[in-house]
């Protein structure tokens, strides 16, 4: 069978932020240097080589783009200007789009004008929503959120969010599961599935392949926003109200949406500035370096890595300005930040989450597990030949 | 010339501390009564140098000997008008690579300084040979392509007149097909250049332009070349000083191409020549039909470096490829094209005009060995992609372009030496003393040479007719006749521009050496030139057959006949010569005997073998030279005698030194073959050729011939030297003294 050559996939995949692929002469310096890349699973350059010739149907198969951290020394070393990072960069942009069935994250990759437009939709929905469903009679003269928006009552609009947004990113994930693992999906017997299946934890909690790369400042960054906005995650969906006030399991010491404020040192005031440090660190770092183009990998930014960091940034800081006004008891002024801080931060979770940038988040341990999976299968295959 | 010879010793640079200079002196003062004899501690200050020429001057000393450093240094210092001037190498040779102090180093010394004075003894001061007839300072350059009119106008622009014969009725040659050319700084594709050098080369009234013409005959050498050139019927004669010879190439027949390229199966499939006339008659079309073209792939190497065809790279074809790829795109952006390699070679900038081409979205596919599948008038290409390890499958092409290289002119027509063989098939050779392989000269129609050993210039590598690239660039194996351009080898437009005006300088030096009667390049200077002893000729032609430079012609009777011009120096020829009737005025058979000669041989009972070694005085003297110069000690044993080449080693020597009881003769030469080192071609390799009669006569004096060994070195093996002798040494030791010691 031989493949056949597109070299219109090129001009597609510069929506995506392609630029300087068609410029790799296919030295191999890129995966000579890579410290992720292995002799069993070389990259990038043979992505490259797909990209240059459209293989399509031969990208979607492919693991690497989520198996490559960016940490750009490929591209500090391509003799040619080729910057086959950010190849891959944009092969995950395109990989997520090609997961998603939708097509929803298609026209957000590739077309600006959709993206602000969604994002903006999806905020005024949300100020309307606020707007129009409130409590009866909210407090004026003390900043009590609860007294507008009961935490119960938010938390029932998480939950259907967290549960439409949980459909998306898991078929999406299934999708690129199925892609990745292809036809030994169901070769591979359930037990490897179940013993390899600590990798998926343990990649999803420590990006430990990123801490391979030779700039350990971007794991450290990356750490930095995961764990903040994990946190952050948790506190609003799950302790918002407590638990999971709608079916009575919740405990309301541990509320993350109260009207008395909890004294400094509360556990949960405690992850709450954590999570509001980490994300405010992560944060800016990353886009002071994008705006500087302070290292390869903050060297070409695609509108969608600045609609994320932006959103990521808004969302913090209108979080802090919550956390502040209510401390200074400033009624109208907490809730008006309030709608804000959701009018930003809904859009980023409902847009980014299953169909752009935060889809990462399951894609990568996804494929990680695939890879771990796949990798003992084979072993064992071998060494039973 | 009544000779007064003055012996000088320098005692400086540690000679003084390794050999007793006053001892060393009795050599010439006592054993050979010379009149003269001083030392001096720094003979190369001036005033040592003053001693010498007061001497000259006041004493009539005209014969000086230097015992001092190497003749390879301090050449200009010890340079005297009108003076035989022979060095004694007691620096290098003795005093740095000999244990200082020691009997034996003394005991080299000695024999050096005895060995000089025998040889100025038979020594004569060259006289330049001044042909018959005036020198002649134009300049014949043939062929008006690209190469040839860049030929032209350059040497025109050194005040040289200039006649330029070009075979078709249009000045211009393959270039004037090409519309556009990438040439440095390949940054853009530019218009041609070929139009404003015909224009030039048209206009210039110092440049006398024969088209539709072709040289008929040459004769004579540099200076007095006579060439008779044809046009239309008549015929003009010409006398040059030098040739440049720029007859260029033809793209590779495509018909020869393996079948699975597909040339021939459609017309869709055509060659990068062809591709360059479609585009200068307009647009770039379909052949079948005319429509523009969509799909496009180029392959590379068509039949290149492919040792069914031709075995080389021919240089230009991977920038011509993207240079029409490119000219594809400008066409139709949105077209696809594919150029299929082996190894993009894009050497130096024009890397740039790769890199533009990968930015205007051309897809390169590298594969060894692609195929062209035309079925139903479809043309595909299927090609297993090296950088992807999967079979690529490019469809639906409007146009296959097959890059077929560049064969040089000189390759076409019957070779001479096969021509011979076959007419000689009927009458059976007896003497086939010697097998001398012969030079590949192909009938090619270029020059047609009045030479015996044939009509054209001989070919190297692949049929072009270079000598060794590096060290003798544009020189051909005739004197006076210089290579530019694709007949010298494959190249582009930048190369040929180049190799022009260097062809053009190296024709210049050769008039003006040969006007003074002075050697070229890698003799230049040399004002000595063999002359033949003729009433001893025995017409065996061993001369006329090996003279690596085709300098010596035969009459009808077989009698040789030298033409001094086209003569390098090397002395093959007397190397060659068994009648031993070929010398030059200061290199010669009996000098060098003479030299062996004055080597004393110790008695047997004193165990001090002697090893003669004759060594080239281009690589393996130096290296010997460098021995010293490294302070690395080598065999006491050995004498060396610097010969112009190896292949200027007459077989009397061994006898020479065998009979006299020196216990072995090693032979110190460059590498030969394909890679050859040596300055004249095939000097070494006749050496060795002849080494292998020498077993018969070391049998006929009863010696064994593990005597005698042939090495090949190279200047950059100086430190194998020492090694290589001692390990003869030791083979000698073995071996047990020459039985001719003391006779």
């Amino acid at each position: 069978m031989s493949v056949r050559v597109d070299p219109n996939l090129m001009k597609e995949l510069e929506a995506f932020g392609l630029k300087d692929a068609n410029k790799c002469f296919h030295c191999g310096n890129c995966t000579a240097v890579c410290p992720l890349s292995t002799p069993e699973n070389p990259f990038p350059r043979k992505l490259v080589k797909y990209v240059q010739m459209g293989l399509t149907d031969r990208l979607v198969e492919r693991s690497e783009p989520w198996l490559c951290y960016y940490c750009g020394d490929c591209s500090d070393n391509c003799p040619r200007g080729a910057d086959p990072g950010e190849t891959m960069m944009v092969l995950r942009r395109y990989l997520t789009s090609k997961y998603d069935w939708t097509g929803f994250a298609r026209k957000f990759y590739t077309s600006e004008k959709f993206e602000i437009i969604a994002v903006t939709i999806v905020g005024i929905l949300v100020g309307l929503a606020m707007w129009i469903f409130h409590a009866g009679n909210p407090n004026m003269e003390h900043a009590q959120l609860n007294t507008v928006w009961p935490a119960p009552a938010i938390e029932i609009g998480d939950l259907i969010m967290a549960g439409v947004l949980s459909f998306f990113l898991l078929s999406n994930t299934y999708r690129c599961f199925k892609f990745v693992m292809g036809d030994l999906r169901t070769k591979i017997p359930i037990k490897i599935y179940v013993r390899k299946a600590w990798e998926l934890v343990a990649h999803f909690l420590t990006q430990k392949k990123l801490g391979e790369c030779t700039d350990k400042v971007q794991w450290l960054v990356h750490l930095f926003i995961m764990t903040g906005y994990s946190t952050v995650f948790m506190l609003v969906v799950i302790f918002l109200a407590g638990g999971i006030h709608v079916i009575g399991l919740s405990w309301d010491k541990i509320m993350f949406q109260r009207d008395v404020i909890y004294p400094f040192f509360h556990p949960v005031r405690l992850l709450g500035y954590y999570a509001t440090a980490a994300l405010l660190y992560g944060t800016t770092y990353a886009l002071i370096g994008r705006i500087k183009k302070r290292k390869a990998p903050y060297k070409n930014s695609h509108g969608t890595d600045w609609m994320f960091l932006i959103l990521l940034e808004l969302t913090t800081f209108t979080g802090i300005l919550v956390h502040f006004s209510r401390l200074l008891d400033l009624a109208l002024t907490t809730y008006v930040i309030y709608v804000i801080h959701l009018m930003v931060a809904v859009p980023m979770l409902v847009l980014e989450v299953p169909f752009a940038k935060w889809a990462h988040l399951a894609f990568r341990p996804v494929v990680a597990y695939a890879s771990a999976v796949k990798e003992e299968y084979l072993q064992g295959e071998t060494s039973q030949a | 010339m009544e000779k007064k010879i003055a012996v000088y010793v320098c005692a400086g640079c540690g000679i003084g501390d390794a050999i007793d200079i006053e001892q060393l002196s009795k050599i010439a003062t006592e054993e050979n009564k010379v009149p003269i004899c001083k030392t001096h501690q720094n003979l190369c200050s001036q005033e040592g140098l003053k001693q010498i020429q007061d001497d000259i001057a006041n004493e009539a000393a005209n014969t000086i000997v230097i015992a001092a450093c190497s003749h390879r240094v301090m050449y200009d210092v010890f340079k005297f008008e009108n003076c035989i001037v022979e060095r004694v190498n007691l620096r290098e040779q003795v005093a740095w690579s000999q244990k200082p102090g020691e009997e034996d180093t003394q005991m080299m010394a000695e024999d050096y300084l005895r060995m000089s004075l025998a040889k100025v003894g038979t020594m004569e001061l060259p006289e330049p040979f001044q042909p018959e007839g005036e020198i002649s300072r134009d300049i014949l350059v043939v062929g008006g392509g690209l190469a040839g009119l860049a030929s032209a106008v350059e040497a025109s622009k050194a005040g040289r007149s200039v006649i330029l014969v070009e075979k078709e009725n249009e000045l211009g040659g393959f270039q004037k097909n090409v519309k556009k050319i990438a040439s440095l700084p390949y940054k853009d594709i530019r218009d041609n250049i070929i139009g404003d050098l015909i224009e030039a080369v048209s206009s210039d009234n110092r440049i006398k332009v024969y088209t539709g013409a072709s040289v008929e005959k040459t004769e004579g050498g540099p200076g007095v070349f006579d060439v008779l050139i044809k046009q239309n019927g008549s015929s003009a004669q010409h006398k040059v000083g030098a040739i440049v010879l720029a007859t260029g190439w033809e793209p590779y027949d495509p018909e020869k191409l393996d079948k699975k390229l597909g040339f021939g199966a459609s017309p869709n499939v055509i060659t990068n020549a062809m591709f360059e006339e479609k585009y200068q008659e307009g647009s770039i079309t379909r052949p079948s039909d005319g429509k523009n073209v969509a799909n496009v792939a180029f392959l590379q190497c068509a039949g290149s470096r492919d040792p069914n065809h031709l075995p080389y790279c021919s240089t230009v074809c991977c920038i011509t490829a993207l240079k029409q790829a490119l000219h594809v795109k400008e066409q139709n952006a949105d077209a696809s094209v594919f150029v299929v390699y082996k190894e993009m070679r894009t050497p130096g900038q024009s890397e740039d005009l790769y890199r533009k081409a990968q930015e205007a979205g051309i897809t390169f596919i590298r594969c060894q060995s692609p195929e062209v599948i035309v079925s139903d008038g479809q043309v595909s290409v299927e090609a297993e992609d090296e950088l992807l390890g999967e079979k690529v499958l490019l469809e639906d092409l409007d146009m296959v372009v097959l890059a077929t290289g560049m064969v040089p002119v000189s390759a076409f027509g019957p070779d001479v030496a096969q021509e011979e063989k076959e007419q000689g098939e009927g009458e059976k050779k007896e003497e086939e003393e010697l097998e001398v392989p012969l030079d590949l000269i192909r009938r090619s129609n270029m020059l047609n040479l009045d030479y015996r050993q044939g009509p054209e210039v001989p070919a190297l590598r692949y049929d072009f007719p270079d000598s060794h690239f590096i060290c003798f660039p544009y020189e051909t194996r005739r004197t006076g006749i210089y290579a530019a351009g694709g007949i010298r080898r494959p190249m582009g437009i930048d190369s040929t521009m180049k190799d022009a005006a260097g062809a053009v300088m190296k024709a210049i030096q050769c008039i003006e050496l040969t006007a003074r009667g002075a050697a070229v390049h890698p003799r230049a200077g040399d004002m000595s030139f063999p002359e033949f002893a003729m009433q001893r000729c025995t017409q065996c032609k061993r001369c006329t057959v090996e003279c690596p430079f085709g300098a010596i012609n035969e009459d009808e009777k077989a009698n040789p006949l030298p033409n001094p011009t086209r003569c390098r120096r090397c002395g093959v020829c007397m190397g060659a010569c068994p009648e031993r009737i070929i010398s030059f005025k200061d290199y010669s058979v009996a000098m060098i005997g003479n030299m062996i000669k004055a080597i004393e041989v110790p008695e047997e009972d004193e165990e001090k073998p002697r090893i003669l070694v004759l060594a080239c005085e281009n690589d393996a003297f130096p290296a010997l030279d460098m021995v010293g110069l490294n302070r690395m000690t080598y065999n006491p044993w050995v004498r060396v005698i610097p010969l112009r080449c190896l292949g200027s080693m007459n077989l009397v020597w061994i006898a020479d030194a065998l009979s006299k009881g020196i216990d072995g003769v090693l032979l110190l030469g460059c590498q030969h073959g394909d890679d050859y080192q040596c300055h004249f071609i095939k000097g070494s390799e006749l050496a060795s050729i002849r080494l292998s009669k020498v077993s018969e006569t070391l049998d006929r004096l009863a010696l064994e011939s593990d005597r005698v060994r042939f090495e090949t070195i190279s200047i950059i093996d100086y430190d194998k030297l020492p090694g290589l002798l001692d390990e003869f040494a030791e083979k000698l030791d073995e071996v047990g003294p020459n039985p001719f010691k003391g006779w």
